[in-house]
């Protein structure tokens, strides 16, 4: 009976500590009086940065996390955390607000404290595509972009082995041939949603589109004869390629992974057609420019290290891919302006 | 390679890892609001720093041991612990009413064991062959199979029909709350970004169960209650005889055999499983009337059922690498992060782990074993606690559990809300079960719907066999299940007025 009692109370005090990090969604008017702080202290120039990059966090570290526990941005987040610690000196923990691609966990801590203990990590494709497909209103802007810290293996374009398609010109040349036999699964609303819509529109591809649903259940759908074409994360597809019965036209990144370069890239055939998916760490908006740039550091240093090389190899089949503030607020506005340029088909 | 796999899993440390999950996992399934999924989420980053085999031995004990813990506060409380148990309260609760709590969960232990070897059997023996079978499930399947476990509902409500489908329409209109499937339009989401999830099917559970039963028990709690407490459970070895166990033979083999097929097939899962094998088993017993009063048979369908569906999720899982449910998803993240990539070649590549997957399932399902008989005391001392203590300890632990989600407050208005509709609801004797199927299995029926109209014009349904078996077989289960409970109803109704008559003539001999 006690031993009972007791065991509740443990769980309960473990979870008491999980739901103190996920009610953290505390005052945010102040938010928006910082920001302009902020920027007038950057605009005053360079006689406070000695002061600025003196920034060092003294507390626990929030990231909240875009995507569930299993998945891979949920994985490079964790590491990620995990070789911060070690470089500030502070416990970094990692929370999953899921739902939504990313979307309620974004909205709800975009405006989030701005003194950098609240982070908010995810993915390119989520922060640029739910902007893009209209599912929320902000884009990247509506954050301070700490740092773009590793890119994906990519989503392969793939077929089963014995199809007659080798190529990804193939595939659209046959669909051409006889529009609407060629079944083409997709799961509505995510990247593979809008690497169709350019399939179709730029590419001129004329496939009978159908939806299937998240990574599993194309695979499933693939592989059970339910469609004849379909995008596939690589990690997925890999051990079927091995096996000889899928085979890859190309992948969706703009070239091939690093561990992997033998691979066509699709914008070899539609130049448009370029998902690079990259995590990324943000900050809510207002959050002062010296603390966004002393995160950033942290993360190059934490980064540095050949335990976290040999991770991303493992892991993404890439080399370690992280940029400064400028290099990463450059590439998410140049995936955004692609992304946008789908907008009118999607 | 096998013994690569078994000594992989007999290190102390493993052992210890397997007996520390499969507790966390009784502890996280008993608890209503916690679910075995939140106790693998929890875990899954803990085991990212251990090897293959420990960290994978671990998820499958909380695996185990979640599912199998549901069934204690089932039995005892009327609450499902999670989803997976929901059919257990309505044999367990009047068995624990008459006395017989402690046959009841020695009951629901020894068959959630069998069931989970079952389950564990027909993966190492027959998975290739499965994987098949599931593979021929694609859009056309799933949308007869969801109208066929619908066409269940009726079957399951008895003479109430017409209420039993008021609550699994509801419980399929709350499913439609949220980014629609297929297209990811909102629907009845009044403009506020929380609704775009929907409803997480925990917090519904939750609310319909623990909520409202914390309600009703509020109404009574001044009142002077008519029984007293049995409080000294006497319980020898599991609870029943073995002769009690052996007549369950036949019961036990069909809803191991539904729980796994339902496993094998992705998307449905343990709260289904436990439902249809207990209305199957039911509408196939000689004794069907006495289901619902506190027998062993519906707790044994039950939960045989919902253990042998783990098996039954592993086999995709493992040879094809396609997750079931939420929990096998987690799973499956777990087995990429320790590099072990389930698929064709899993056998080739990862031949140890997966050995060392069988054999940590079977030590779990041991450990489970042990761990629920002894306990067994102890839960039903639960019992003992006045229910004015219990009962607000729950509901602030199905809080923590709604918020644990998604780590979202909202969830929890959420759970509040549907605990007063629930209360509404049983005041005007609607049940609130069929309501469960209607919330899982709606969207399996809208989603699969909306992509069978897209495959209709190069895909015609004639193509495909099992969709036609399934749905003539629904036909059949509605036509045969209504006339059985119009039978039913005939003879209660006459029952009640020849009572009426008797009473009027005791009455009148008296005057």
């Amino acid at each position: 009976m006690k031993k009972f009692f007791a065991l509740l109370l443990a769980v309960v005090m473990v979870l008491s500590l999980t739901a103190c990090g996920g009610s953290g969604k505390t005052e945010t008017a102040p938010a928006a009086e910082t920001a302009p702080a902020a920027e007038t202290a950057q605009a005053s120039g360079t006689a406070e940065t000695a002061e600025a990059e003196a920034w060092k966090p003294t507390k626990t570290i929030n990231i909240y996390m875009t995507h569930g526990a299993g998945g891979d941005t949920d994985y490079m987040g964790r590491k990620l955390a995990e070789a911060l610690e070690k470089v500030l000196g502070v416990s970094v923990v990692v929370t999953n607000v899921t739902g939504s691609n990313g979307a309620t966990c974004m909205q709800q801590y975009k405006d989030g404290d701005t003194d950098g203990y609240t982070l908010i990590a995810t993915n390119t494709a989520a922060l640029t595509g739910n902007e893009a497909t209209g599912m929320v209103d902000f884009g990247y802007t509506a954050f301070e972009p700490v740092a773009v810290y590793g890119m994906q293996s990519g989503e392969n374009i793939v077929v089963p082995a014995n199809s007659p398609y080798n190529t990804l010109d193939d595939l659209i040349e046959a669909s051409k041939a006889n529009p609407g036999t060629i079944r083409y699964g997709i799961s509505t609303g995510g990247g593979v949603y809008i690497q169709a819509c350019v399939l179709t529109n730029i590419g001129g591809a004329q496939f009978n589109i159908v939806d299937v649903g998240d990574g599993a259940a194309r695979l499933n759908a693939l592989l059970g004869d339910s469609v004849d074409a379909t995008s596939l994360p690589y990690s997925t597809a890999a051990q079927y390629i091995e096996a000889g019965q899928l085979k890859s036209l190309c992948t969706c990144l703009s070239k091939a992974p690093d561990l992997l370069p033998d691979q066509r890239a699709a914008s070899e055939t539609i130049p448009e057609l370029v998902i690079d998916t990259e995590y990324v760490v943000l900050a809510p908006k207002g959050t002062p420019a010296n603390i966004v740039k002393a995160l950033n550091d942290a993360i190059l240093e934490a980064t540095s290290t050949e335990e976290w090389k040999q991770m991303v190899n493992d892991y993404c089949l890439q080399n370690p891919f992280v940029l400064n503030v400028e290099d990463t607020i450059a590439n998410l506005k140049e995936q955004r302006d692609l992304f946008q340029s789908f907008v009118p088909f999607l | 390679m096998i013994l690569q796999g078994l000594s992989a899993v007999l290190q102390p440390m493993t052992i210890l890892l397997v007996a520390i999950g499969v507790a966390v996992g009784i502890i996280f399934g008993a608890i209503p609001g916690l679910t075995a999924t939140m106790a693998i989420v929890m875990f899954l980053p803990v085991t990212y720093s251990m090897t293959s085999a420990q960290g994978i031995s671990m998820l499958m004990a909380l695996y185990i041991g979640g599912i199998s813990g549901g069934l204690i506060s089932a039995i005892l409380l009327n609450i499902p612990g999670t989803p997976s148990s929901v059919a257990t309260c309505f044999d367990g609760k009047p068995m624990a009413n008459k006395g017989e709590a402690g046959k009841a969960l020695g009951t629901g232990v020894v068959f959630s064991f069998i069931g989970t070897v079952i389950g564990i059997g027909l993966l190492m023996v027959l998975a290739p062959v499965l994987c098949d079978f599931a593979l021929k499930f694609q859009a056309y399947e799933y949308c007869a199979l969801a109208v066929f476990s619908l066409s269940m509902v009726i079957a399951l409500t008895g003479r109430d029909m017409p209420k039993g489908l008021i609550s699994a329409v509801i419980g399929a209109l709350l499913a439609t709350v949220g980014l629609a499937p297929v297209d990811s339009k909102p629907r009845f989401t009044f403009g506020t970004y929380q609704l775009n999830n929907g409803f997480a099917l925990l917090v519904l559970l939750i609310g319909l169960f623990a909520i409202s039963e914390v309600m009703a028990y509020a109404e009574s709690v001044r009142k002077n209650q008519g029984y007293t407490i049995e409080t000294n459970y006497k319980i020898r070895g599991a609870g029943f005889s073995i002769k009690e166990g052996l007549a369950q033979t036949k019961n036990a083999i069909v809803s191991a055999l539904i729980g796994v097929g339902i496993g094998i097939l992705p998307g449905i899962g343990g709260g289904v499983s436990c439902m249809i094998a207990y209305t199957v088993s039911k509408n196939t017993s000689k004794h069907r009337e006495l289901y619902g009063t506190g027998i062993m048979d519906g707790v044994v369908a039950s939960e045989t059922a919902n253990n042998a569906t783990i098996g039954g999720a592993m086999i995709p899982l493992l040879s094809l690498g396609i997750p079931g449910d939420a929990a096998t998803a987690m799973l499956l993240g777990g087995l990429q992060i320790h590099n072990v990539a389930p698929g064709p070649l899993i056998y080739q590549k990862s031949g140890e782990v997966v050995y060392a997957i069988f054999f940590a399932m079977v030590l779990s399902a041991i450990f489970m074993l042990i761990f629920m008989l002894f306990g067994m005391r102890f839960f039903v001392s639960v019992l003992k606690i006045p229910k004015n203590f219990l009962l607000p300890v729950i509901v602030v632990l199905c809080g923590i559990g709604a918020i644990g989600n998604a780590n979202n407050l909202f969830d929890t208005y959420s759970m509040v809300a549907f605990g007063l509709m629930s209360y509404l609801l049983i005041k005007s004797k609607i049940p609130t079960v069929p309501m469960i199927l209607g919330f899982i299995l709606g969207p399996t029926f809208e989603t699969n719907l909306r992509r069978v109209s897209q495959l209709a014009s190069s895909d015609p349904f004639y193509r495909h066999p099992i969709f036609c078996v399934l749905i003539v077989a629904t036909v059949l289960v509605v036509i045969f299940s209504t006339r059985a409970n119009l039978k039913d109803a005939r003879r209660a109704q006459e029952e009640e007025l020849a009572e009426m008559e008797k009473m009027k003539a005791a009455g009148s001999d008296g005057e």
